[in-house]
């Protein structure tokens, strides 16, 4: 009777020991994946710092402005704004004529 | 000895007393023998620990020897900073930083010879002479590589050598409003500009590798693209005439948020040794100037505010003033009486005088404290240059002061000065910061009478045929504004050739939105301008050329447009709502 009782504890303590085993395993895993991802969230972030500063240096006005001008583009002069609604013909001059200008 | 007792059903049958007379001195011998047996095993285990303690003196003394800990600099991770519309000026950014440790360097020769060859920068006596101290484990060979350099050094997979990585400020602008950044050190802490008023905000935190910094970006108030427009003409203008340095301002005339501000010479703050070349600095805020003509601005506002002439008044100014030996006299002598309207038109020094003298000395110095210029003044980049007032302040210092002579302030306390004579009258405080809300109530100093009066007379030095400012026009913008020629002290006295022309401007004159303020540091006479030297040929078209590319940038419309001159019957374009 005992005998029994104490090989079904005896299982059942095993058993519970290759669970937590189990589970311990896994949460070792998956720390380490959370770590990893941390890592590349990091990772990322940097390279979109980067990136967003490296856009900055690209697009900045000293480099943009002898590329637009030389695409024949210049700053608005006060002659080239219409009021909204005027005739389309002259719509379409004021644009050409500055580039003309040129 | 167990086996001896094992023939009997347990292991009591060694201590059975029944047992112990049965042999009483072999017992007491093998009593001994064991007890000889258990001392020579622990004698021979000390004499193991004592020699292997002897070995690892003799042997591997150089393998054991301390090493001090390396003090680990602590970096600082930095809130980005943007400009009005969160354009990127400055963000850190992740750098490999290459270091070596001494003692696990094989071939000294080899790493010396191959790294010199990857990085022309490091200098091979010096690199010599740090690897060969083998007591230390960690040195710094060169901070900030690129991930390029990092990896051609990584690949010539030499031992020893390890990178980390670390933040680095980096200013993707380059030197575009680099005074106002300020500049950091290696180590990432501000030490100037607004990357000082980070750091004593708080706002900075220090990290421990490529951390960052994740606060909300620092908004400031300027804007890259009038900043970049400003800087673009005033090295236009500083080429053209020759000037050695120019300043540019562009204040917002309701918020005085600062939305452009340019010193030439400029500083790259990604060099932050620019910040101690004297050559370089801000001669906005950090350098305190006799700013000549333009203070008849202020000299008529205090006139009319205290109701002792209107733009009519006519004053004699026939005269030269006499104060002392000195006789001041005007540069364009009419040789009649004129109105408050053509002392201002014509730049009388006489007149202006005369109305300084009619207020008095004490008149006059509690207006221009009112207007703030006689109190050291704060921006968040920190203190502006403190007002260089006279020793005394008599009748000479009135009638000086009066035209722009004896008071020297830093060009952006004037401007704010300035500034709240012309947007109605009240008292602006600058700021580099974008304004969240609405600025707080301010104080009034001048009346909405006398502001008027200032913007007319302004208006008119830009229209009128005889006014100084007249270069200053740009098409459609309402440019008015005042002209000054200021003689830079020199030894004993002003020196005639090197002046400081500037031009107080805002835009557009009937309700100014924008205050502009453009200085010539000794700019020289061209052909163009047939020699001369004074801020209305070389100051007022340089305003000209700054308004008309910023005012499009700045949502300011221009009000008149002839374009539908060519198209009859088009409705006229003349008073858009925002320019009222």
């Amino acid at each position: 009777m005992h005998r029994t009782l104490n090989l079904i504890l005896l299982l059942l303590a095993l058993a519970s020991a290759f669970a937590l085993y189990v589970l311990k395993y896994d949460t070792r895993r998956m720390e380490a994946r959370v770590q990893g991802l941390q890592r590349s969230v990091d990772k990322l972030e940097g390279e979109i710092a980067r990136l967003n500063g490296e856009h900055a240096h690209l697009s900045r006005p000293e480099r943009i402005e002898p590329m637009a001008r030389a695409l024949g583009l210049a700053p608005i002069g006060p002659r080239q704004y219409l009021r909204l609604g005027a005739s389309p013909p002259a719509v379409a001059e004021a644009p050409v004529a500055a580039t003309r200008q040129r | 000895m167990r086996s001896s007792d094992s023939i009997g059903p347990g292991f009591d049958g060694v201590v059975r007393p029944a047992r112990r007379p049965a042999a009483p001195g072999l017992r007491a011998r093998a009593l001994r023998v064991r007890a000889l047996l258990a001392l020579t095993a622990l004698l021979l285990a000390f004499a193991a620990v004592a020699a292997q303690l002897v070995r690892l003196a003799l042997q591997s003394a150089p393998r054991l020897r301390l090493t001090m800990a390396e003090a680990a600099p602590t970096a600082w991770a930095r809130p980005d900073i943007v400009d009005r519309n969160g354009r990127l000026m400055a963000t850190d950014r992740a750098v490999n930083s290459l270091f070596a440790d001494p003692q696990i360097i094989l071939d000294l020769d080899e790493v010396i010879e191959k790294l010199t060859g990857v990085l022309p920068g490091l200098n091979a006596a010096e690199l010599r002479r740090t690897l060969a101290d083998r007591s230390r484990r960690f040195v710094w060979l060169a901070r900030g590589l690129g991930s390029r350099e990092a990896q051609t050094v990584h690949e010539l997979g030499l031992p020893g050598l390890g990178f980390r990585t670390e933040l680095r400020r980096f200013y993707p602008l380059g030197p575009l409003g680099g005074h106002v950044l300020g500049a950091v050190s290696v180590d990432n802490r501000g030490l100037a500009g607004i990357e000082r008023m980070i750091d004593e905000e708080g706002l900075a935190e220090p990290a421990r590798g490529a951390e960052r910094n994740l606060r909300p970006a620092v908004r400031l108030a300027l804007d890259i693209g009038v900043e970049h427009a400003v800087a673009e003409e005033l090295r236009r203008g500083l080429a053209q005439f020759g000037a050695v340095a120019a300043v540019g301002l562009v204040l917002d005339a309701r918020t005085g948020e600062i939305v452009a501000a340019v010193s030439l010479p400029e500083v790259d703050p990604n060099r932050a040794a620019d910040l101690l070349d004297a050559e370089l600095i801000d001669r906005l805020t950090n350098g305190t100037f006799e700013l000549g003509s333009v203070y008849k601005i202020l000299t008529v506002a205090l006139a009319l505010e205290l109701g002792l002439a209107d733009l009519d008044t006519v004053l004699d100014v026939r005269q030269p003033l006499r104060v002392g030996s000195h006789v001041i006299k005007d540069h364009y002598p009419q040789g009649r009486p004129l109105t408050v309207r053509e002392v201002f038109l014509y730049s009388s020094n006489v007149g202006a005088g005369m109305l300084a003298l009619q207020a008095g000395t004490e008149r006059q110095r509690s207006f221009l404290a009112k207007l703030g210029l006689l109190e050291p003044m704060r921006t968040e980049a920190g203190s502006v240059a403190p007002p260089q007032l006279p020793d005394s302040w008599g009748r000479a210092e009135t009638i000086t002061i009066a035209y722009g002579h004896g008071l020297a302030v830093a060009p952006l306390q004037f401007a704010a000065a300035a500034a709240a004579v012309v947007n109605g009258g009240e008292k602006l405080t600058p700021t580099l910061l974008l304004r969240a809300d609405a600025p707080p109530k301010a104080e009034r100093v001048v009346s909405e009478t006398t502001s008027a009066g200032l913007r007319e007379l302004m208006r008119l030095g830009v229209t009128h045929k005889a006014g100084t400012g007249r270069r200053a026009e740009a098409e459609g913008y309402g440019v008015g504004g005042k002209t000054g020629t200021a003689e830079m002290p020199g030894r004993g006295g002003y020196r005639e050739k090197s002046v400081i022309s500037s031009f107080l401007g805002a835009f557009p004159m009937e309700a100014p939105r924008y205050v502009t303020l453009v200085m010539l540091f000794e700019p020289q006479g061209t052909g163009e301008t047939r020699g001369r030297i004074t801020a209305g040929v070389n100051a007022a078209p340089v305003t000209a050329r700054v308004v008309e590319r910023i005012a499009p940038l700045l949502g300011v419309l221009p009000r008149l447009v002839q374009a539908h001159q060519a198209a009859p019957g088009t409705p006229a374009f003349d008073a858009p709502p925002e320019a009222q």
